[in-house]
Protein backbone atom coordinates (compact mmCIF):
# COMPACT_ATOMS: atom_id res chain seq x y z
CA UNK A 1 0.00 0.00 0.00
CA UNK A 2 2.94 2.68 0.94
CA UNK A 3 4.66 1.64 -2.33
CA UNK A 4 1.33 2.49 -4.20
CA UNK A 5 1.57 5.84 -2.49
CA UNK A 6 4.89 6.15 -3.34
CA UNK A 7 4.04 5.28 -6.78
CA UNK A 8 1.46 7.45 -7.04
CA UNK A 9 3.69 10.52 -5.24
CA UNK A 10 6.75 9.56 -8.28
CA UNK A 11 3.85 10.10 -11.14
CA UNK A 12 3.15 13.12 -12.79
CA UNK A 13 -0.20 14.34 -11.86
CA UNK A 14 -2.76 16.62 -13.94
CA UNK A 15 -2.89 19.99 -12.06
CA UNK A 16 -5.29 22.07 -12.17
CA UNK A 17 -4.06 24.61 -14.80
CA UNK A 18 -3.15 21.10 -16.46
CA UNK A 19 -7.21 20.42 -16.25
CA UNK A 20 -8.22 23.45 -17.18
CA UNK A 21 -6.38 23.88 -20.73
CA UNK A 22 -7.25 19.61 -21.46
CA UNK A 23 -10.84 20.88 -20.79
CA UNK A 24 -10.80 23.88 -23.26
CA UNK A 25 -8.93 21.98 -25.67
CA UNK A 26 -11.58 19.14 -25.23
CA UNK A 27 -14.45 21.86 -25.43
CA UNK A 28 -12.97 22.85 -29.29
CA UNK A 29 -11.98 19.46 -30.46
CA UNK A 30 -15.59 18.34 -30.08
CA UNK A 31 -16.90 21.58 -31.89
CA UNK A 32 -14.03 20.30 -34.84
CA UNK A 33 -15.28 16.94 -34.52
CA UNK A 34 -19.18 17.70 -34.75
CA UNK A 35 -18.37 20.24 -37.72
CA UNK A 36 -16.51 17.21 -39.26
CA UNK A 37 -19.43 14.88 -39.01
CA UNK A 38 -21.99 17.28 -40.68
CA UNK A 39 -19.68 18.33 -42.98
CA UNK A 40 -18.85 14.92 -43.77
CA UNK A 41 -22.63 13.72 -43.89
CA UNK A 42 -23.13 16.71 -46.68
CA UNK A 43 -20.84 15.63 -48.43
CA UNK A 44 -22.16 11.93 -48.92
CA UNK A 45 -25.39 13.21 -49.46
CA UNK A 46 -24.01 15.09 -52.41
CA UNK A 47 -22.26 12.81 -53.64
CA UNK A 48 -25.24 10.44 -53.38
CA UNK A 49 -27.43 12.84 -55.12
CA UNK A 50 -25.19 14.10 -57.93
CA UNK A 51 -22.07 11.98 -58.39
CA UNK A 52 -21.26 12.66 -61.48
CA UNK A 53 -21.51 16.27 -61.45
CA UNK A 54 -19.19 15.78 -57.81
CA UNK A 55 -16.92 13.54 -59.80
CA UNK A 56 -16.32 16.22 -62.59
CA UNK A 57 -15.65 18.83 -60.30
CA UNK A 58 -13.47 16.68 -58.28
CA UNK A 59 -11.20 15.82 -61.54
CA UNK A 60 -10.64 19.20 -62.62
CA UNK A 61 -8.77 19.98 -59.02
CA UNK A 62 -7.37 15.91 -58.95
CA UNK A 63 -6.53 15.31 -62.54
CA UNK A 64 -5.80 11.50 -61.59
CA UNK A 65 -9.35 10.58 -60.82
CA UNK A 66 -10.06 11.20 -65.04
CA UNK A 67 -8.19 7.95 -65.09
CA UNK A 68 -9.78 6.78 -62.36
CA UNK A 69 -13.22 7.09 -64.29
CA UNK A 70 -11.73 4.68 -66.91
CA UNK A 71 -11.60 1.69 -64.33
CA UNK A 72 -15.58 1.35 -63.90
CA UNK A 73 -17.71 3.67 -62.14
CA UNK A 74 -17.85 1.02 -59.36
CA UNK A 75 -14.88 1.06 -58.54
CA UNK A 76 -13.96 4.79 -58.11
CA UNK A 77 -17.20 4.34 -56.15
CA UNK A 78 -15.92 1.78 -53.70
CA UNK A 79 -12.60 3.50 -53.44
CA UNK A 80 -14.26 7.54 -52.27
CA UNK A 81 -16.33 5.01 -49.92
CA UNK A 82 -12.97 3.95 -48.25
CA UNK A 83 -11.85 7.46 -48.22
CA UNK A 84 -14.94 8.24 -46.89
CA UNK A 85 -14.69 5.61 -44.11
CA UNK A 86 -11.48 6.89 -43.19
CA UNK A 87 -12.18 10.08 -42.85
CA UNK A 88 -15.38 9.13 -40.38
CA UNK A 89 -12.98 7.26 -38.24
CA UNK A 90 -10.86 9.89 -38.00
CA UNK A 91 -13.41 12.73 -36.77
CA UNK A 92 -14.53 9.97 -34.70
CA UNK A 93 -11.27 9.65 -33.11
CA UNK A 94 -11.04 13.10 -32.61
CA UNK A 95 -15.24 12.93 -30.84
CA UNK A 96 -13.56 10.14 -28.77
CA UNK A 97 -11.03 12.06 -27.66
CA UNK A 98 -13.08 14.62 -26.78
CA UNK A 99 -15.48 12.96 -25.03
CA UNK A 100 -13.09 10.23 -22.83
CA UNK A 101 -11.02 13.01 -21.88
CA UNK A 102 -13.73 15.45 -20.36
CA UNK A 103 -15.00 12.34 -18.73
CA UNK A 104 -11.79 11.48 -17.46
CA UNK A 105 -11.56 14.84 -15.63
CA UNK A 106 -15.01 14.89 -14.50
CA UNK A 107 -14.78 11.22 -13.30
CA UNK A 108 -10.70 11.54 -12.18
CA UNK A 109 -10.58 8.26 -14.22
CA UNK A 110 -6.96 7.04 -15.17
CA UNK A 111 -8.28 3.99 -17.30
CA UNK A 112 -10.58 6.62 -19.41
CA UNK A 113 -7.34 9.21 -19.65
CA UNK A 114 -5.78 6.60 -21.27
CA UNK A 115 -8.69 5.77 -23.64
CA UNK A 116 -8.72 9.44 -24.84
CA UNK A 117 -5.05 9.69 -25.59
CA UNK A 118 -4.98 6.50 -27.38
CA UNK A 119 -7.98 7.92 -29.81
CA UNK A 120 -6.08 11.34 -29.98
CA UNK A 121 -2.96 9.13 -30.70
CA UNK A 122 -4.90 7.24 -33.71
CA UNK A 123 -6.28 10.61 -34.74
CA UNK A 124 -2.37 12.41 -35.51
CA UNK A 125 -1.36 8.33 -37.15
CA UNK A 126 -4.02 8.53 -39.56
CA UNK A 127 -3.76 12.42 -40.39
CA UNK A 128 -0.08 12.07 -40.23
CA UNK A 129 -0.54 9.30 -42.81
CA UNK A 130 -3.20 11.57 -45.23
CA UNK A 131 -0.43 14.51 -44.55
CA UNK A 132 2.72 11.96 -45.97
CA UNK A 133 0.39 11.03 -49.01
CA UNK A 134 -0.83 14.56 -49.72
CA UNK A 135 2.87 15.74 -49.65
CA UNK A 136 4.12 12.97 -52.20
CA UNK A 137 0.82 13.84 -54.27
CA UNK A 138 1.96 17.52 -54.08
CA UNK A 139 5.22 16.56 -55.29
CA UNK A 140 4.77 14.03 -58.08
CA UNK A 141 1.98 16.91 -59.77
CA UNK A 142 4.61 19.47 -59.01
CA UNK A 143 7.54 16.53 -60.94
CA UNK A 144 4.62 16.04 -63.48
CA UNK A 145 4.11 20.25 -64.46
CA UNK A 146 7.80 20.80 -64.94
CA UNK A 147 8.64 17.59 -66.66
CA UNK A 148 5.46 18.84 -69.24
CA UNK B 1 -10.80 2.06 13.76
CA UNK B 2 -11.54 3.05 9.84
CA UNK B 3 -11.62 6.79 11.06
CA UNK B 4 -8.17 6.27 12.14
CA UNK B 5 -6.65 5.61 8.37
CA UNK B 6 -5.31 8.28 6.92
CA UNK B 7 -6.41 9.20 3.71
CA UNK B 8 -4.58 8.55 0.24
CA UNK B 9 -1.79 11.30 0.01
CA UNK B 10 -2.81 12.41 -3.06
CA UNK B 11 -6.05 13.35 -2.27
CA UNK B 12 -4.77 16.03 0.32
CA UNK B 13 -2.80 17.86 -2.67
CA UNK B 14 -5.16 20.36 -3.37
CA UNK B 15 -3.71 21.73 -6.79
CA UNK B 16 -3.64 18.03 -8.31
CA UNK B 17 -6.43 16.18 -9.94
CA UNK B 18 -6.54 12.56 -8.60
CA UNK B 19 -5.78 11.46 -12.06
CA UNK B 20 -1.95 10.99 -13.69
CA UNK B 21 0.17 10.98 -16.64
CA UNK B 22 0.77 6.79 -15.93
CA UNK B 23 3.54 4.71 -18.20
CA UNK B 24 0.38 3.95 -20.82
CA UNK B 25 -0.79 7.52 -20.98
CA UNK B 26 2.39 8.88 -21.26
CA UNK B 27 3.26 6.67 -24.05
CA UNK B 28 0.12 7.24 -26.09
CA UNK B 29 0.70 11.22 -25.80
CA UNK B 30 4.43 10.47 -27.36
CA UNK B 31 3.23 8.67 -30.14
CA UNK B 32 0.73 11.31 -30.67
CA UNK B 33 3.47 14.19 -30.60
CA UNK B 34 5.77 11.89 -32.83
CA UNK B 35 2.46 11.84 -35.40
CA UNK B 36 1.76 15.79 -35.26
CA UNK B 37 5.74 16.60 -35.87
CA UNK B 38 5.52 14.60 -38.83
CA UNK B 39 2.20 16.02 -39.91
CA UNK B 40 3.79 19.82 -39.26
CA UNK B 41 6.58 18.72 -40.82
CA UNK B 42 4.71 17.66 -44.13
CA UNK B 43 2.71 20.96 -43.83
CA UNK B 44 6.10 22.76 -43.90
CA UNK B 45 7.39 20.96 -46.62
CA UNK B 46 4.13 21.60 -48.79
CA UNK B 47 4.15 24.91 -48.00
CA UNK B 48 7.43 25.31 -48.92
CA UNK B 49 6.65 23.90 -52.50
CA UNK B 50 3.66 25.86 -52.73
CA UNK B 51 5.86 29.20 -52.55
CA UNK B 52 8.52 28.15 -54.91
CA UNK B 53 6.05 27.25 -57.45
CA UNK B 54 4.46 30.13 -57.24
CA UNK B 55 7.66 32.58 -57.19
CA UNK B 56 9.14 30.51 -59.76
CA UNK B 57 7.14 28.31 -61.45
CA UNK B 58 4.46 30.75 -63.00
CA UNK B 59 6.06 30.71 -66.10
CA UNK B 60 6.55 27.19 -66.67
CA UNK B 61 2.44 26.49 -66.76
CA UNK B 62 0.09 27.48 -69.63
CA UNK B 63 -3.05 29.02 -68.90
CA UNK B 64 -5.41 26.10 -68.62
CA UNK B 65 -3.36 23.84 -66.39
CA UNK B 66 -4.50 21.89 -64.09
CA UNK B 67 -4.47 20.71 -60.92
CA UNK B 68 -1.82 22.25 -57.92
CA UNK B 69 0.09 24.16 -60.74
CA UNK B 70 -3.36 25.80 -62.59
CA UNK B 71 -4.30 26.86 -59.11
CA UNK B 72 -1.02 28.70 -58.25
CA UNK B 73 -1.35 29.99 -61.35
CA UNK B 74 -4.76 31.66 -61.21
CA UNK B 75 -4.31 32.22 -57.59
CA UNK B 76 -3.02 35.48 -56.73
CA UNK B 77 0.41 35.92 -55.39
CA UNK B 78 -0.84 37.57 -52.35
CA UNK B 79 -3.71 35.16 -51.26
CA UNK B 80 -0.87 32.09 -51.93
CA UNK B 81 1.40 34.19 -49.32
CA UNK B 82 -1.16 34.53 -46.87
CA UNK B 83 -2.75 31.36 -46.78
CA UNK B 84 0.72 29.46 -46.51
CA UNK B 85 1.20 32.30 -43.77
CA UNK B 86 -1.96 31.17 -42.04
CA UNK B 87 -0.60 27.35 -42.68
CA UNK B 88 2.23 28.14 -41.05
CA UNK B 89 1.22 30.25 -38.35
CA UNK B 90 -1.64 27.25 -37.38
CA UNK B 91 0.92 24.51 -37.73
CA UNK B 92 3.39 25.82 -35.65
CA UNK B 93 0.86 25.70 -32.77
CA UNK B 94 0.72 21.65 -33.00
CA UNK B 95 4.61 21.78 -33.64
CA UNK B 96 5.09 23.21 -30.05
CA UNK B 97 2.58 20.90 -28.94
CA UNK B 98 4.67 17.85 -30.47
CA UNK B 99 7.82 19.60 -28.71
CA UNK B 100 6.26 20.26 -25.65
CA UNK B 101 4.87 17.34 -24.91
CA UNK B 102 7.40 14.97 -25.89
CA UNK B 103 9.53 16.83 -23.54
CA UNK B 104 7.31 17.02 -20.44
CA UNK B 105 6.63 13.67 -20.79
CA UNK B 106 10.06 12.58 -21.32
CA UNK B 107 11.03 14.76 -18.27
CA UNK B 108 8.15 14.03 -16.59
CA UNK B 109 7.63 18.32 -16.21
CA UNK B 110 4.08 18.82 -15.87
CA UNK B 111 4.69 22.86 -16.58
CA UNK B 112 5.85 21.44 -19.87
CA UNK B 113 3.17 19.41 -20.25
CA UNK B 114 0.75 22.04 -20.04
CA UNK B 115 2.54 24.40 -22.35
CA UNK B 116 2.20 21.13 -24.82
CA UNK B 117 -1.65 21.15 -24.43
CA UNK B 118 -2.07 24.60 -24.30
CA UNK B 119 -0.58 24.76 -27.91
CA UNK B 120 -3.07 21.90 -28.69
CA UNK B 121 -5.79 23.67 -27.15
CA UNK B 122 -4.66 26.89 -29.21
CA UNK B 123 -4.61 24.50 -32.68
CA UNK B 124 -7.85 23.44 -32.33
CA UNK B 125 -9.65 27.13 -30.84
CA UNK B 126 -7.82 28.75 -34.24
CA UNK B 127 -9.08 26.00 -36.67
CA UNK B 128 -12.37 26.25 -34.58
CA UNK B 129 -12.28 30.16 -35.26
CA UNK B 130 -11.85 29.70 -38.88
CA UNK B 131 -14.62 27.11 -39.44
CA UNK B 132 -16.78 29.80 -37.90
CA UNK B 133 -15.32 32.57 -40.03
CA UNK B 134 -15.82 30.09 -43.13
CA UNK B 135 -19.32 28.70 -42.26
CA UNK B 136 -20.86 32.44 -41.87
CA UNK B 137 -19.01 33.18 -45.28
CA UNK B 138 -21.11 30.43 -46.59
CA UNK B 139 -24.19 31.45 -44.54
CA UNK B 140 -24.15 34.75 -45.73
CA UNK B 141 -23.30 33.51 -49.70
CA UNK B 142 -26.61 31.20 -49.09
CA UNK B 143 -28.88 34.14 -47.90
CA UNK B 144 -27.36 36.45 -50.97
CA UNK B 145 -28.13 33.92 -53.40
CA UNK B 146 -32.12 33.70 -51.87
CA UNK B 147 -32.35 37.62 -51.72
CA UNK B 148 -31.04 37.92 -55.22
CA UNK B 149 -33.06 35.52 -56.47
CA UNK B 150 -36.38 36.53 -54.74
CA UNK B 151 -35.40 40.11 -56.16
CA UNK B 152 -35.27 39.11 -59.34
CA UNK B 153 -38.48 37.21 -59.31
Amino acid sequence: MENNQDDSLLQMHLDYDGGHILTETVRWSRFLAIVGIVGLSICLLAFALAGTAVLAALSKLAPGLDTLAGLGSAIVIAALLVIFAVFVYVVYMLYRFSVLTRKAIDQQDQTILAEGMKCLKLYFVISGIFAILGLLGNLLTITKLFNS
Amino acid sequence: MEDQQTPPVTNQLENFFNISFDEATRTQIKQAAVWAKVITLCAFVGYAVVLVVAIFGQSAYSPDTEGLGGYVHTGNMVGVILSVGLGVFINYFLYRFAVATAKGMDNMDSIKTNEGFNSLRRYFKILGILIIICLSFVVLGILVAIFAGLGRS
